[in-house]
């Protein structure tokens, strides 16, 4: 099917342009109906400025341009096309922007400071979170804590969760509630700065946060402690679980206590004892991202007040496997996180809910060519075959007349140089066939031999659909996403 | 178990393998590590059939944990140490504990290897190194696939 979704949605609005297209040889095509059918839908928007009611703030980590690219066909290929033409939910939103990333003081960012440029409106220092421009990485007594839009919000009356299959503490979830010098003080901090566990057990006895669902229980109980998923690991006797328990939050730790838990704020979800699992290895009693997403939305609007949220979800996986070099994983949690956005858009209602789609940063994934159409984004690039659409199942060879993968990492635990006796690194590029290539566990070839994958600078997309998501556009920073959320809500009502 | 334990509890001492080795067979199954647990990390057929007998198991040498030792961790992909994914103290929960026949010569972390030896089931604390395992393989060798 061509750009199926958009085709069928716009297929009796072509009348108009088709006058100026109906000479051309070209405009019986497929491509061309499907281009003038998308050219009636921009002519005919018209830009949302209503006050948004709930804003829900979507982070894929490390979903740059490259990796949404793979996700999409990914999932195309998953549903019988052949990848390319396929869109995902949100490709389809009317609003982009390509989005720049760097911290303050690097070029390649961390999670951490991203989310807090989210979050807060201005960038932020490498590994710190939600702290001024002062502040030194590491070192508590520089502390110098910003305002967060959750705050803001929750002073105007509004509910705000958080969602993430990383840790709960870690860096996107931990930038919409916590203040850290350290984004690694998940569980202990210096004397004189609080660990983000702990700060998000605040913020939810302040009534900021009304649901926090991720990973990461072993940051809430001292260290030995028996718990429902894993055990505890902090090395304080502090155990935050009853803490939240007697501050009236709820605790929920898998997904029949998930569905079961009563509309209303707040609750602590916590599923794992670290990260949550990758979709590809998640077990039936863990909830998915569109499982915590549905979850948080029912709850947020189900407390009643009828003020309004803001929700921030994130996929927090992509990122992680993208680090161990292994595109699969990426890709079928990059899916998972459209399924969630894809949930959330239905249960709510454009004309009073800002959607955001977007990443934190990209990695250095890249995607080798010529492949013809349909070949298997994560097998090995098939050649291009002339009189037939679909490629020609002859593996394209490099000079070293061997095959190779559409997905490659410039570096990473996949190099093809490897650690020798003396310390030295070597080795040569080793044939890999389809079978191997397309194995859940296959790590791309990289060059750079690295422990772990990196981040890359390179820039992320956007996307956007409610109220004043027209406002994104163009090139803009990271902390644009903060403006432009402030304005939808409670710059419009001015 | 995770390294900050490990690394509390071990001693420097030389690691024993605490299994008596078992007679080869003439014939291994050879698969790979995921094949030994189901995602809720249960232990699949295959591990429960080989209870107790000689198996081959691909996978990755973790990065030792001390050096002069018999005893190394396999993972189901290479162990990528990401100071953005997890600390130092977490361990993948599908590994599997390695305590081989002698001394072993590490390999690097992303090579993949076949290690062989005798499978054991069920959780149990190592006594020098308080590293807790739910799945060992014993009177092990190993080598690169």
């Amino acid at each position: 099917m061509f750009q199926r979704t958009i085709v069928t949605a716009m297929a009796m609005t072509l009348c108009a342009s088709t006058a100026i297209a109906q000479d051309l040889p070209q405009a019986s095509s497929e491509y061309f109906t499907a281009a003038q059918a998308n050219l009636e839908a921009a002519i005919a928007r018209e830009p949302n400025t209503n006050q948004a009611t709930n804003i829900i703030l979507f982070v894929a980590d490390g979903m740059g341009v490259g990796t949404n690219y793979g996700i999409r066909l990914f999932q195309g290929q998953q549903m019988g096309l052949l990848g390319e033409e396929h869109n995902l939910v949100y490709d389809l939103y009317p609003n982009t922007a390509i989005i720049k990333t760097y911290n303050i003081n690097a070029q390649t960012p961390d999670s951490a400071p991203t989310a807090g440029a989210m979050n807060t409106g201005v960038k932020q220092v490498f590994n710190t979170i939600n702290m001024a421009d002062t502040v030194v990485h590491d070192d508590c007594s520089t502390e110098s804590p910003l305002r967060l839009f959750s705050e803001m919000l929750s002073d105007a009356g509004k509910s705000v969760g958080v969602v993430s299959t990383a840790r709960i503490t870690h860096a996107t979830g931990a930038a919409v509630y916590a203040k850290t010098a350290n984004r690694n003080w998940e569980d202990e901090a210096p004397e004189g700065c609080t660990d983000i566990a702990t700060q998000l057990i605040e913020q939810m006895e302040a009534g900021v946060i009304d649901i926090a669902l991720g990973g990461g229980i072993s940051a809430f109980a001292p260290e030995g402690t028996e718990l429902a998923v894993g055990s505890g690991g902090r090395p304080d006797d502090a155990n935050l679980i009853e803490r939240a328990q007697a501050a009236g939050a709820r605790f929920v730790y898998d997904a029949d206590t998930l569905a079961a838990a009563d509309a209303g704020a707040p609750i602590l979800g916590l599923f794992s004892g670290s990260h949550m699992s990758y979709e590809y290895d998640r077990p039936e009693t863990e909830p998915s991202l569109a499982d915590l997403t549905a979850a948080a939305i029912e709850q947020l609007e189900g407390n009643g007040d009828g003020e309004g949220f803001y929700l921030v979800v994130e996929a927090g996986r992509v990122d992680h496997a993208s680090h161990g070099g292994n595109a699969y994983r990426a890709f079928t949690d990059g899916v998972a996180f459209a399924e969630a956005v894809a949930l959330a858009d239905e249960m709510t209602d454009d004309e009073n809910t800002l959607i955001i789609v977007t990443a934190d940063h990209e990695h250095v994934i890249s995607f080798n060519g010529y492949c013809g159409r349909g070949t298997p984004i994560t097998g090995l690039c098939m050649g291009v075959a002339s009189g037939q659409v679909e490629h020609s199942g002859e593996p394209a060879l490099a000079d070293d007349g061997m095959p190779y993968t559409v997905v490659s990492y410039t570096n990473g635990a996949g190099s093809v140089l490897v650690e020798q006796e003396d310390g030295t690194y070597a080795g040569s590029r080793p044939e890999v066939t389809q079978e191997a290539a397309m194995d859940p566990d296959y790590l791309q070839q990289a060059l750079i031999p690295m422990g772990s994958e990196t981040h890359s600078g390179v820039d992320v997309a956007l996307w956007a659909k409610g109220p004043w998501a027209h406002l994104f556009g163009g090139t803009m920073d990271q902390e644009m996403i903060f403006h432009v959320m402030n304005h939808a809500a409670f710059g419009a009502a001015e | 178990m995770n390294r900050r334990a490990f690394f509390a509890t071990a001693t420097g001492a030389a690691i024993c393998a605490p299994f008596v080795a078992s007679p080869a067979h003439a014939y291994e199954e050879q698969v790979r590590l995921r094949e030994l647990y189901n995602n809720d990390m249960s232990f699949t057929d295959f591990a429960l059939e080989q209870e107790g007998k000689r198996v081959a198991i691909e996978g990755f040498m973790a990065p030792p944990l001390k050096a002069e030792s018999q005893f190394y961790v396999l993972t189901n992909r290479p162990m990528a140490v990401c100071p953005f994914c997890s600390s130092e103290a977490e361990w993948p929960n599908d590994i599997l504990a390695v305590y081989a026949k002698r001394v072993v010569d590490v390999i690097p972390f992303n090579v993949m290897i076949v290690t062989r030896g005798v499978l054991e089931l069920g959780t149990y604390t190592d006594p020098e190194l308080g590293f807790v395992s739910r799945v060992r393989v014993v009177d092990a060798t190993q080598e690169r696939v």
